[in-house]
């Protein structure tokens, strides 16, 4: 650590390099760059770029697709701590290669993932520059959300809880840390988000009751600089009351995720954390269980929690809180006002007072919730003891997949619009473990009829669905970017990328894509040309306009 | 609104990719939904996820047996009947030396040497009763972790009788079921849980893709073409852009949306139960299913 120093000095030069990031880069709304997951730390996905706009996107052309091949190919760059004899994707994924990422786009570069595997693209062509792949040891492979990115290096988490630094020129690893047990059942799947010096990872894992975390690393060394536990670990710990024992704390959940944002003049780090465990049976955590479920802001550069907000108290039905809390400066009332806003899984709309955590309005957006009382009067949802699963089954909406679940929302600030897409279903809960103790989820899922799927556009002043657009297809819609082109792109479900008018919701043009799409579309300026990217299954999307 | 990939001018560089790209897509539109997705995916990838990332082993049921059997006689004093901690022992299952451990190699450290300033005593045990105890505690710990294996427990707790007054009555559910008919011995044929599922979910939507089976009373459409012309038949897929169906000679057709060009109604035979969601309480399902369960 007494180096670092000189090692700062000795990657000044390298301001000339072509690759490096530079860090203004972050604090401005994207642009000459994607330099981060959300784009900018405010998790808004609002790009000011106009080039492509409702006049000119009558013209938007296919500029090249990428095809991602995941798996160790002679030319990949190889580490991971697996064995060399790797399970086959299929086996390994169940789900399926899903470009999950958003790529980081940096100085004509895109560099984007799936479960152990990075590629660097050119931007411009769609070329493959370099792929590493990680030989893992296990995990869950159910996605990864992309890299983070400080100078010239690549930070990016694996299966098996690894983070890993990459030279961002090569592809070639610089060291790797483990943050999390593989063993315990641990899997991450964040993107890392680099603020100042903090590489700041998360992990999830849902299957042997363990506690999450949100850590922060160094950047040149991948030494830890802070960990923060998402629940009290002793008695007397802030929010010890609202669990009966320390042994449920300790194995109380909490994941963290969903890459958070991040308020500079605040310089506090909001991130949304996961259920409580057991995730479904909660006859052995009695009590809000915090701070599971919660939307939370810690100091980014000691990890301490400067206020919370619970959305979901003493959650049953693997409603995770860790939706991205999009950050804008609005009015209410008529004053202007800090805010956070946060589309939740449990079909809850929120807004808080990002300076202290206050809430200023709960509203619920999915027509279908049946599980709350209502809302207290500090604006947390009252859940219906009732519709905690039961051994003969309840019937509840939304089901455990949520009204929304985490492809990035996006808030535009020139409508004023809040825009997620959400699901309008139900599940069956049936209580599977009735021991005083139970164990993993505790508890069984069926699913029930849906009333379909949506792209919503909410009034953040009021909560009110302002228009909404049904999709007449099936499947997910994925994430969204709203352009100051007047334009906001999102999936259908049905393969198609589609441009809405944000204002309201007219369709104004659209492409078939090989898949839906599976991640939060992007855009930026290279050569004066402005670029769409948008991932669909195992294939990466670029549009421009006819020149 | 009427652009798609293929059909604008290019970048003439993308145009070489652009004719790789554009086969999927156009064939993407012959299949249905369904069709494209299952032929996407091998069959390794359709194999059901049943939760869990590590690679639990599977025991044969008499190693099991002797190691719940040697666990009953000299653990379960001190770490509970079920392993998940005792008085004086702590929870085995959620035991980081268990979660590390293989094959007995790290256990069995524990179980020879004692943890004397745990207040843990040693104890003489071989080589295959300590593997044989691993092997129940990792059973164990699988059972937990992977959710996919879960067993849903007794749902009979409804009363037969409210059921059958709610089937003749609120529920509807005598408009197009017949106890006698369609549900005669439904109560033979299928276990509670199936019978639950199938008043709130007839149709298998989420895993239809992945299934060989025939959907379950498809939707069909009715497409009116601006010509006058009338198309009937099973809907096989509906975005904002295109619709498709199968005629009753085995047909496929799609058309291109614009709005409301053409005009389409879509009937849903199943629309009862999916307008039942909102309105159903958790009782009246109860008590429906109890009361189908006794159509034997």
């Amino acid at each position: 650590m007494k180096f670092l120093p000189f090692l700062f000095l000795a990657i000044l030069p390298g301001a000339l390099d072509a690759q490096m990031l530079d860090p203004a880069l972050l604090l401005k709304p994207p642009a000459d760059a994607w330099p981060t997951y959300n784009g900018d730390y405010s998790g808004r996905r609002f790009s000011p770029l106009t080039q492509i706009n409702q006049s000119t996107i009558k013209t938007l052309n296919l500029a090249w697709v990428y095809h991602a091949l995941p798996g160790e190919t002679p030319r990949s760059i190889v580490g991971g701590e697996g064995p060399a004899e790797q399970p086959g994707a299929g086996e390994r994924n169940p789900f399926g290669a899903s470009i999950k990422s958003t790529p980081l786009m940096v100085n004509g570069v895109l560099y984007f993932t799936t479960p152990d595997n990075t590629w660097a693209i050119d931007a411009r062509s769609g070329r493959e520059l370099w792929h590493y792949f990680w030989r893992t040891k296990g995990g869950i492979h159910i996605g990864n959300r992309g890299v983070g990115m400080y100078g010239n290096w690549l930070f990016f988490e694996t299966p098996d809880n690894y983070l890993v630094s990459l030279d961002a020129k090569t592809g070639k690893e610089r060291w790797h840390v483990e943050i999390a047990d593989v063993k315990q059942e641990y899997f991450s799947t964040p993107a890392p988000i680099v603020v100042g010096n903090h590489v700041i990872v998360g992990t999830g894992g849902d299957s042997l009751d363990v506690p999450g975390f949100l850590e922060s690393h160094d950047p040149e060394t991948g030494a830890i600089q802070w960990k923060w536990w998402s629940e009290p670990l002793k008695k007397g710990d802030a929010g010890a009351e609202t669990w009966p024992d320390e042994y449920a704390m300790r194995h109380g959940g909490g994941m963290t995720w969903i890459p958070g944002t991040y308020d500079p003049e605040l310089h506090l780090y909001y991130i949304g954390t996961g259920n409580p465990n057991p995730v479904m049976a909660g006859q052995s955590r009695k009590g809000d269980d915090l701070f599971t479920c919660s939307i939370v802001a810690l100091n980014v550069d000691t990890g301490k929690m400067a206020w919370y907000f619970q959305a979901s108290p003493h959650d049953t039905h693997d409603w995770d809180s860790a939706q991205t809390p999009v950050l804008f400066d609005g009015e209410i009332d008529g004053k202007p006002r800090k805010l956070l806003a946060q589309a939740d899984r449990n079909g809850y709309f929120f807004v808080l007072d990002r300076t202290n955590g206050k809430n200023i309005l709960t509203k619920a957006y999915l027509p279908t919730l049946n599980w709350s009382k209502g809302v207290d009067s500090s604006g947390r949802p009252i859940p219906n003891p009732e519709k905690e699963p039961q051994v003969a089954g309840v019937l509840v909406s939304p089901p455990s997949g949520g009204a929304t679940n985490w492809p990035p929302p996006s808030f535009d600030p020139e409508t004023g619009l809040f825009y997620v897409n959400s699901s309008d279903s139900f599940s069956m809960f049936y209580l599977t473990d009735t021991d005083p103790h139970p164990e993993g989820y505790g508890a069984a899922e069926r699913g029930a009829g849906s009333l379909g799927r949506a792209l919503q556009a909410i009034d953040y002043k009021t909560g009110k669905t302002i228009w909404k657009h049904d999709y007449p297809g099936g499947g997910g819609a994925g994430g969204l970017l709203s352009t100051a082109g007047k334009l906001l792109f999102s999936g259908d479900g049905s393969n198609h990328l589609i441009a809405f008018d944000p204002a309201n919701g007219k369709v104004v043009w659209h492409a078939g894509l090989s898949g839906n799409v599976s991640n939060g579309p992007e855009t930026y300026m290279l050569d004066g040309k402005q670029y769409l990217v948008v991932g669909a299954g195992d294939s990466l999307f670029s549009f421009a306009l006819a020149d | 609104m009427k652009i798609s990939i293929c059909g604008i001018r290019l970048f003439p560089a993308a145009l070489f990719l652009l004719l790789g790209a554009c086969l999927p897509i156009s064939a993407q539109t012959q299949r249905t939904d369904a069709g494209a997705n299952a032929q996407a995916r091998p069959p390794a990838q359709q194999r059901r996820f049943n939760g869990g990332g590590r690679n639990y082993k599977e025991y044969p049921p008499e190693v099991l047996e002797n190691g719940h059997k040697f666990f009953s006689q000299n653990c379960a004093f001190c770490h509970g009947a079920n392993a998940k901690g005792g008085e004086t022992g702590p929870d085995l299952l959620r035991s980081i030396i268990v979660l590390d451990d293989e094959n007995g190699e790290k256990i069995g450290q524990v179980v020879l040497n004692g943890r004397p300033d745990k207040g843990m005593p040693k104890f003489s045990m071989t080589q295959e009763q300590i593997s044989d105890i691993a092997a129940f505690l990792h059973d164990r710990i699988r059972a937990a972790a992977l959710r996919g294996t879960y067993q849903i427990l007794n749902i009979l707790v409804g009363d037969p009788k409210a059921g059958e007054a709610y089937f003749n009555g609120a529920g509807g559910c005598s408009a197009c079921h017949s106890v006698s008919g369609d549900l005669a011995h439904i109560g033979a044929k299928y276990d509670p849980v199936a019978i639950q599922q199938k008043i709130v979910m007839p149709r298998e939507e989420r895993y239809r893709a992945r299934s060989a089976a025939p959907e379950t009373a498809p939707r069909t459409v009715t497409v009116s073409l601006p010509s006058g012309e009338m198309i009937s038949g099973k809907l096989d897929h509906i975005d904002d852009f295109t619709v498709a169906l199968t005629d009753a000679h085995g047909d496929y057709h799609s058309f291109a949306r614009d709005g409301e060009t053409p005009k389409i109604e879509i009937h849903d035979s199943l629309q009862a139960h999916i307008d039942m969601l909102t309105k159903y309480t958790d009782f009246d399902i109860h008590n429906l299913t109890a009361y189908l369960v006794t159509l034997k």
